[in-house]
């Protein structure tokens, strides 16, 4: 992916390079607002990582002239503030997501991997397959190698995610935020719970395992002979 | 447009004076305009009456003229001339000639004529039988044979009931402009004392004695209301910096445990670590203290917000059965994975007015505190209800354990701030998760209480109605 990162803390801005750089991926850095609006301005980015405290313009006025100006390009907000308004106020100005400082580096790379390959929203929902596992959203049925997988409500939707993002990593987090709803830590192990549960339903009778935890990341679902 | 505002008394520029003032001149001007109509209102009236007193005695004279000739008319003047309140006449030949009265001599021209005492003197006829009066009205008339004829009356009556409707209005006046000037003053004064004490308990508080509070008089007059105003706001903010004092305090204590612990961690691995594995499993531990301090900064500031009450303006109208229905089953598989039971009694159709987010964070919150604090086997009863009748009801929400339970003396400390009961000191959690259960309670203004299950916990929040 071609990504920039406008932040103006020197450290974080080269912890944030080298990782993702790290990662394949290539990188341009604005250490200032009014550089990042310059560089942002270029549709070739597949994603914007925006520092919500900016010295000169902040990053919320950023994206918000970035959007009146007509560049669609994702914007991911990082912010030190981690109030529970500054959410509403990032994704009103124009954000597709959110996180606060401190943040996992993997949870950073499994969003900006989310938001990058977001389908449009136009596009009509296809039958999705990781290996002999299919899920139709249509008509919200699971078959496993043929056979029918009778999924609760929310065990079929944390499928869906998984399977949208096949072979890339999806955090508690952004489990928590996208089946439950729910914008704050519920610290006991309910995303866990219903992993496991999942689990027991469609890796049945000694068929191989779909869906992987990525320790210290979250989970991701791939087919048993695809690499990571 | 005040030119020399430092110079002019503090007092005339006070909103009570200037009222007393536009008063005093209000005052003044219906005192006069007052004056003015009772005056012509009066004089007419004694005018009227002067010249009906003059016509009727005027005609009577006459009608002694044509019975009785010249002589009987200077007869009835005569006579007529001596009462108290009786009227001054003339008698008079065509060439201007007194035969009879004492009015002095008038112009032959029928009509009503004025008439000074001086006329009188100036004609060396000046009166044998009686006083003339300074001004006198009188009425002309030419009798058949060159005879003139004047009745007339006093004026002095009228302007002395004139100069005493005049004197009267003056003394109103001028005691209605004195007391108003005075009453202006003295209202002014107490205005000021009172807007005064209002300021010098302000100067208090940003000196620093955050305790003073405005005196109240106990009339319930403005600024009576006022004042409790203010003090309230006072109270709310001395509750403010209390808290935040707590908050400082609290943090000072519980965050310096794990920081030591993060810096005897480094130092160790200093000092002793010698392998590369050793170094990173003590940059692990570290990295792990590290982020559980962030995430009780996280909580903290969390519960700041919301105590803040900025949230409140996104307050919106939420399905509260629908919420703890959905909360509910996204807890039920740990709770029952942990080797608990969980019973869910939510009636259908509460709703309540409230941030969504904020009232799941609530409700998770309390739930994670009954799995942690309660043994395997216990149950965990999640409640939702409607007390007191349809009509005004109060949704009550409430999570119950039949676990150890708390002891009723601790009972309202558990959402203090980083409170963790004796006996689970040892389980895991930051002691913050009741406090934001409070913080959202209160935001909510929802009752929150924890009472006795017997056994176990019972905590509940009842929604204001409506």
């Amino acid at each position: 992916m071609k990504l920039l990162v406008i932040e103006d803390d020197a450290a974080t801005a080269a912890y944030l390079l080298r990782g993702l750089r790290e990662h394949g991926h290539v990188v341009d850095h604005a250490p200032t607002g009014r550089d990042g609006l310059f560089l942002a301005e270029d549709p070739g980015y597949d994603a914007l990582v925006v520092d919500r405290m900016l010295p000169g313009l902040d990053g919320l006025s950023l994206v918000r002239t970035l959007r009146a100006a007509g560049v669609k390009t994702p914007a991911l907000f990082l912010t030190a503030l981690g109030g529970i308004d500054d959410r509403v106020a990032g994704l009103d100005a124009g954000g597709d997501d959110y996180l606060v400082k401190p943040f996992a580096f993997s949870e950073l790379l499994a969003r900006l991997h989310a938001l990058a390959r977001r389908p449009p929203l136009a596009a009509p929902p296809s039958v999705l397959r990781v290996a002999d596992l299919e899920l139709d959203p249509r008509r919200r049925a699971v078959t496993r190698g043929g056979i029918p997988v009778v999924l609760q409500p929310r065990e079929f939707q944390i499928l869906e995610v998984l399977m949208r993002h096949a072979g890339e990593v999806v955090t508690r987090t952004m489990l928590l935020e996208k089946v439950w709803d729910f914008h704050f830590d519920p610290r006991t192990n309910i995303v866990e719970t219903h992993i496991s549960r999942l689990r027991g339903k469609i890796d049945r009778g000694g068929d191989p395992e779909l869906i992987h935890t990525v320790r210290g990341a979250g989970y991701l679902i791939r087919a048993p002979d695809s690499e990571a | 447009m005040r030119l020399i505002p430092k110079l002019e008394p503090r007092l005339l520029r006070t909103a009570s004076f200037r009222l007393a003032a536009a008063y005093v001149v209000l005052f003044a001007a219906s005192t006069l305009v007052l004056g003015g109509v009772v005056f012509w209102i009066a004089s007419d009236a004694l005018n009227q009456q002067l010249r009906a007193r003059i016509l009727a005695e005027s005609a009577a004279l006459q009608g002694e003229y044509r019975i009785g000739g010249l002589d009987r008319l200077v007869a009835a003047v005569r006579l007529g001339g001596r009462g108290a309140a009786a009227l001054d006449d003339r008698v008079q030949a065509a060439d201007g000639r007194r035969l009879a009265g004492t009015l002095p001599r008038v112009a032959p021209r029928p009509g009503w004529v004025d008439l000074e005492a001086g006329d009188a003197r100036a004609d060396g006829e000046a009166d044998q039988t009686g006083e003339v009066p300074e001004h006198v009205r009188a009425l002309v008339t030419q009798l058949p044979g060159g005879v003139w004829l004047a009745v007339g009356d006093d004026l002095g009556r009228i302007e002395e009931v004139q100069a005493t409707i005049l004197g009267a209005f003056a003394w109103a006046l001028g005691l209605g402009v004195l007391l108003g000037g005075a009453g202006g003053v003295l209202l002014s004064r107490s205005f000021l004392r009172r807007v005064d004490t209002i300021g010098r308990t302000a100067q208090a508080i940003i000196a620093g004695d955050l305790t003073q509070r405005i005196p109240l008089r106990g009339t319930g007059d403005d600024l009576d209301r006022l004042a409790a105003t203010l003090n309230r706001m006072l109270d709310r903010i001395a509750a403010l910096m209390d808290s935040l004092r707590q908050v400082s305090a609290d943090v000072a204590h519980d965050l310096r445990t794990p920081l030591a612990r993060l810096v005897q961690t480094l130092d160790t691995a200093r000092r002793h670590a010698a392998t590369p594995e050793a170094f990173r499993a003590a940059l692990d531990t570290a990295a792990e203290e590290t982020e559980a301090i962030l995430e009780t900064f996280a909580a903290l500031l969390r519960i700041a917000q919301v105590e803040g009450g900025s949230r409140r303006a996104g307050f919106r109208a939420v399905d509260l059965s629908a919420l703890a229905a959905s909360v509910g089953e996204a807890f039920a598989p740990s709770i029952e994975a942990a080797g608990h039971r969980f019973v869910a009694a939510i009636t259908p159709g509460v709703s309540v007015r409230g941030d969504g987010d904020l009232l799941a964070n609530l409700l998770a919150n309390l739930l994670d505190n009954a799995l942690r604090h309660t043994p395997a086997g216990s149950t965990i009863r999640l409640g939702l209800a409607i007390e007191g009748g349809a009509e005004a009801g109060r949704a009550a929400l409430s999570v119950a354990d039949d676990g150890p339970g708390v002891p009723a003396a601790e009972r309202a400390r558990i959402f203090d701030r980083f409170y963790r009961a004796e006996h689970s000191r040892t389980t895991p959690g930051s002691g913050l998760g009741l406090a934001m259960v409070a913080a959202i309670a209160e935001l909510h203004e929802a009752a929150l209480t924890a009472e006795d299950a017997g056994p176990g916990l019972r905590v509940r929040l009842v929604f204001p109605p409506g």
